[in-house]
């Protein structure tokens, strides 16, 4: 009954090289897979920022010869300009209506579908079809059905004994309807992640609760609601990432308008550098938005992380 | 779940609604696409006409459009094949190994999903002209990757956390290397993962139009842009428009009734996990 | 082949504690050894760089004669069968077992053989077209036994293949395991969690906790001479009583006082010393009851008993300490009883309380 061991050493197969070599490769094999993906991205997503951050700086359009150095100057117009705050404030509107409506409409959709038992798979399919329709698509079809003179939408309000709308092009009508129109697009992305969340719900805390008499809307604000909190963080964050870069659909439906109404940051900053020709201020421009969407993400993904230790 | 009959109903009602309200612009806009150009627009809408090729035929013919969807499949399939090739390896290794600093790169990567195209934007523009690549298709595969690479990686860890690792280990065992482990018995049980990464990243390279709109050159511009064409500042050409449409709509709306599976489960799996 | 393990040692980079420490261990050529322990005490770790999944920090792994610790797992000739794992989904239950044949580049029918030699091996023989779906968890996990067994290892490694199964499926699974050993006289390191599933398969049982080997001996070994407190306690169902004592002179010889209950100490603890504090300990099962007590014995009386099929455990409390006993069903108890303990002293133990160690003379 030895603990220790009588065999020394012997002489090994392989050379001291080939066992460096050996460690090295099980130290490092994650790198292995890792690094041409890095590689990759720092190409083409690390030079990119760094190049829109370094032309901030400067002052820079696509035909100048002189680049002089600015520092903040411009930052300083931008900020000043009274379009980019508009731009910002809608927007943040924006954001903050289409996101809360493509909750509420995604979230509402999931738990409807929940009671019911035909078709369910096929249901769920049609449901999903806005989100992989192109937002270009969905914009001009929107703008067809919308069509003050024969879009089907005043045809039906004609036909119920409404006025007819100029929808996209009235201030205070093609708002609500962009808008709407995104919460059409939209929604089943929430949708989706939300039902795939209630199909994840473990069964005991509804059979318990349900034993002890709790009423459904008590159930659901107890029960479900805490346990899908981590899932309903990651809807909230992706829904409004991309929410913030909205363009392909305000482009065609309303391009900004009527009387900059609609004027959303991509807009905006997509005009300044490639109409106006001033790159600089839409680096500028795109690096406060950067750094807005980076907040916002980063505190949610806090949100998100805490929960997801928690559970 | 006890669930009334009349609360069932009102489900199945609304939810109908629901459905008119996806389904009519669809299909209102898809039977535009057949109808002869004097009944483009009308009011009320004529449901019931003699369906015609012609607007494919202009598209198709008098515009070109053919060219474009030979760009858009080039580019769409080509930076999601790169996008898988660079990505798929890369979600194997942060699933599998904890090193130091894998939490972070991890949440770093993910994270690049969140910048703005503009800010894409800019610097390419710039570079393109410089390096000459405005004008091929190239350019824009690699600027779709900043997009696809970091959803690539979200979503296929997700599949590679749900595989125990004994399953490539059992294989280096018995006689494999890590990378003969990994294609002979980890690949095919992350096909359904790997094709629905791919179906969602396709959507995304497929549909994208405003790097397309700065990026794409006369001859490499992509089938969105092209269906932008028809709106002019006076006079839309709805039934080419809406031709272009179906032809940007329906490859996606196939693949998507033939994948559903895959994709239900695989963005399920991504996006919560 | 024997495995020799020297001085390995195993931290990992995200872990605070070590995993492996300083472990040296012989496993000789054909002997079935059994890693028991505590979960998380580094059982599955050893066992992982024995196969090469895992590098140690520092020390060495011999398999036979070669120094393997620098050899990738597939130039190790050993097999592993994993704890959570048993087929790969992707194959059915005949290409499972032909997995590890292929890389040899057979023939074709050289494979069938080996293949089918081995299903029948393990009684999969009738299920080889069946998909990964198509099998129970049981049947899985022969044919991963099946699959480990066709390369012709030097050495099986084993992580707990048992611990899924259901406690029946488990019984004969570990009857087939002795028998593969008894047919192929292969060198097999078992790693469990379960006492008695160690006791009853392994030639030497290796008992570990928080990285270090504490005893590595027969079964009779560490049941009957554990080394330590830890082995005393760990080893065994249900679990030794225990308890806080001091050495005292008793006569010509010494005792040990349990406060409140002195008992003589035989001469087989050479190293206990007057005043030493010590844990006096005795197995349930050398502990009987008796009606009228003689000398040495101690009386208490009855607070518990559970039935256990033909036994029964009893707890009887004696000067404030609880003492089970484990005893013929059919001796008739009842709680609230007065008896006497009697103690069997070949069942006795006594350890260092500072060291743990055991104060028995060494065998
Ligand atoms: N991949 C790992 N990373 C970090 N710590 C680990 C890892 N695997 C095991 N450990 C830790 O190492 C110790 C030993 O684990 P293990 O060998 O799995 O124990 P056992 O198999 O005996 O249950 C435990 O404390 C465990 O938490
Ligand atoms: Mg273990």
């Amino acid at each position: 009954m030895t603990a220790s061991t009588e065999v020394k050493p012997v002489a090994t197969e392989t050379g001291a090289f080939r066992r460096w070599l050996y460690r090295m490769s099980q130290k490092y094999v994650h790198w292995f897979f890792i690094a041409p993906a890095l590689i990759a991205v720092l190409v083409v997503a690390i030079y990119p920022i760094v190049y829109s951050t370094g032309l901030s700086f400067f002052r820079v359009t696509f035909d100048s010869r002189e680049r002089p150095f600015v520092l903040f100057e411009n930052f300083a117009w931008v900020l000043n300009d009274t379009d980019y705050r508009v731009a910002f404030g809608n927007t943040l509107l924006y954001v903050f209506v289409t996101v809360s409506g493509a909750f509420i409409l995604g979230f509402g959709v999931a738990l409807l579908l929940r009671r019911i038992t035909v078709g369910r798979n096929w249901l769920r399919l049609v449901l999903l079809l806005p989100l992989t329709i192109a937002p270009i698509v969905v914009g001009l079809t929107w703008n067809w059905m919308l069509d003050p003179l024969f879009g089907l939408i005043n045809w039906i309000l004609t036909g119920l004994g409404l006025p007819p709308q100029t929808w996209l092009a009235s201030t205070s009508t093609a708002r609500i309807a962009v808008m709407l129109v995104d919460i059409w697009q939209w929604y089943p992305l929430i949708f989706l992640i939300m039902d795939a969340g209630l199909s994840g719900l473990p069964r005991a805390p509804y059979e318990s609760a349900r034993l002890e008499g709790a009423s459904e809307w008590t159930i659901f604000r107890r029960i479900t609601l805490p346990l899908l909190r981590p899932v309903i963080l990651v809807a909230l964050l992706l829904r409004t990432v991309d929410a913030f870069r909205t363009f392909d659909l305000v482009r065609v439906m309303t391009d900004g308008g009527p009387a900059y109404t609609t004027e959303t940051l991509s807009l905006y900053l997509y005009r300044t550098a490639f109409n106006f020709n001033k790159l600089s201020r839409a680096g500028a421009g795109s690096m406060i938005m950067l750094l807005v969407i980076g907040v916002i993400s980063a505190i949610m993904f806090r949100y998100l992380y805490r929960d997801v230790e928690r559970h | 779940m006890a669930i009334s009959l009349r609360q069932r109903l009102s489900a199945y009602v609304i939810m109908g609604i629901l459905l008119l309200f996806i389904l009519i612009p669809l299909v209102a806009g898809a039977l535009t696409a057949f109808k002869p150009q004097i009944i483009w627009v009308s009011s009320p809408p004529v449901w019931v006409f003699q369906p015609t090729l012609e607007n494919f035929e202009f598209v198709f013919i008098q515009r070109q459009n053919l060219l474009h969807l030979r760009n858009s499949l080039i580019i769409a399939s080509g930076s999601v094949a790169i996008a898988l090739i660079l990505g798929v390896p890369a979600a194997y290794a942060l699933a599998r190994f904890r090193f130091r600093g894998s939490k972070g790169l991890l949440q770093w990567l993910i994270s690049l999903r969140m910048i703005p195209p503009i800010v894409v934007a800019l610097p390419f523009y710039v570079l393109f002209q410089t390096f000459d690549l405005r004008g091929t298709h190239f350019g824009l595969i690699l600027a779709y990757l900043t997009f696809l690479i970091p959803l690539v990686i979200w979503m296929m860890r997700g599949y590679f956390v749900e595989i125990p690792s004994a399953m490539e280990e059992s294989a280096m065992v018995e006689g494999y290397s890590r990378l003969q482990a990994l294609r002979k018995v980890v690949l095919p049980v992350v096909t359904p993962g790997i094709i629905a990464t791919a179906l969602l990243n396709f959507i995304f390279a497929w549909n994208e139009y405003f790097l397309a709109l700065i990026l794409g050159g006369r001859d490499t511009s992509t089938l969105p842009v092209a269906a932008a064409t028809y709106v002019g500042r006076a006079r839309v050409e709805w039934g080419n428009l809406f031709a272009v449409n179906l032809i940007i709509m329906l490859p996606v709306i196939i693949l998507t009734i033939i994948l559903r599976r895959q994709l239900v489960k695989g963005l399920a799996l991504g996006l919560v996990e | 082949m024997k495995v020799v393990l020297q001085d390995l040692v195993k931290q990992y980079p995200s872990s605070s504690s070590i995993a492996v420490n300083h472990v040296n261990l012989t496993i000789e050529n054909g002997e079935l050894a059994v890693f028991l322990g505590p979960s998380g005490c580094g059982k599955t770790t050893t066992m992982r760089i024995i196969a090469g999944l895992e590098t140690p920090d520092s020390g060495h792994v011999f398999i036979g004669e070669r120094d393997v610790t620098d050899l990738a797992s597939k130039d190790r000739r050993v097999a592993m069968v994993f704890q959570n794992f048993s087929m790969y989904p992707s194959m059915t239950v005949y290409e499972n077992i032909a997995f590890p044949l292929q890389v040899l580049k057979l023939s074709k029918d050289e494979i069938d053989r080996q293949v089918k030699e081995a299903a029948g091996l393990v009684g999969v023989g009738h299920l080889l077209q069946r998909s990964s779906r198509q099998v129970s968890g049981g049947e899985a996990q022969r044919v991963a036994l099946a699959r480990s067994m066709v390369r012709r290892p030097e050495v099986f490694l084993m992580d707990e293949p048992l611990s899924s199964l259901d406690a029946k499926l488990r019984i004969q699974m570990r009857t087939e395991i002795k028998r593969l050993h008894q047919e192929t006289g292969t060198t097999i390191v078992f790693v469990t969690h379960d006492q008695e599933e160690a006791m009853s398969l392994g030639d030497k049982i290796v008992v570990m906790d928080h990285g270090n080997v504490q005893q590595v001996g027969t079964p009779q070994e560490v049941f009957f001479n554990p080394r330590n407190v830890f082995v005393a306690n760990f080893v065994g169902t249900p679990t030794m009583n225990m308890f806080d004592g001091t050495v005292k002179p008793n006569g010509g010889g010494l005792c040990v006082d349990l406060a409140g209950i002195e008992l003589k100490l035989p001469e087989r603890f050479p190293g206990a010393s007057t005043g030493m504090p010590v844990k006096w300990g005795v197995r349930p099962e050398s502990v009987k009851l008796v009606d009228d007590g003689q000398p040495g014995d101690v009386p208490g009386t009855i607070e518990l008993i559970e039935a256990l099929g033909s036994r029964q455990q009893v707890f009887v409390r004696a000067a404030d300490k609880l003492f089970s006993a484990m005893i013929d069903a059919l001796h008739p108890v009842r709680v609230g009883e007065n008896v006497h303990l009697r103690f069997d002293h070949r069942g006795t133990h006594l350890f260092n309380a500072q060291t743990g160690l055991s104060l028995a003379e060494p065998h």
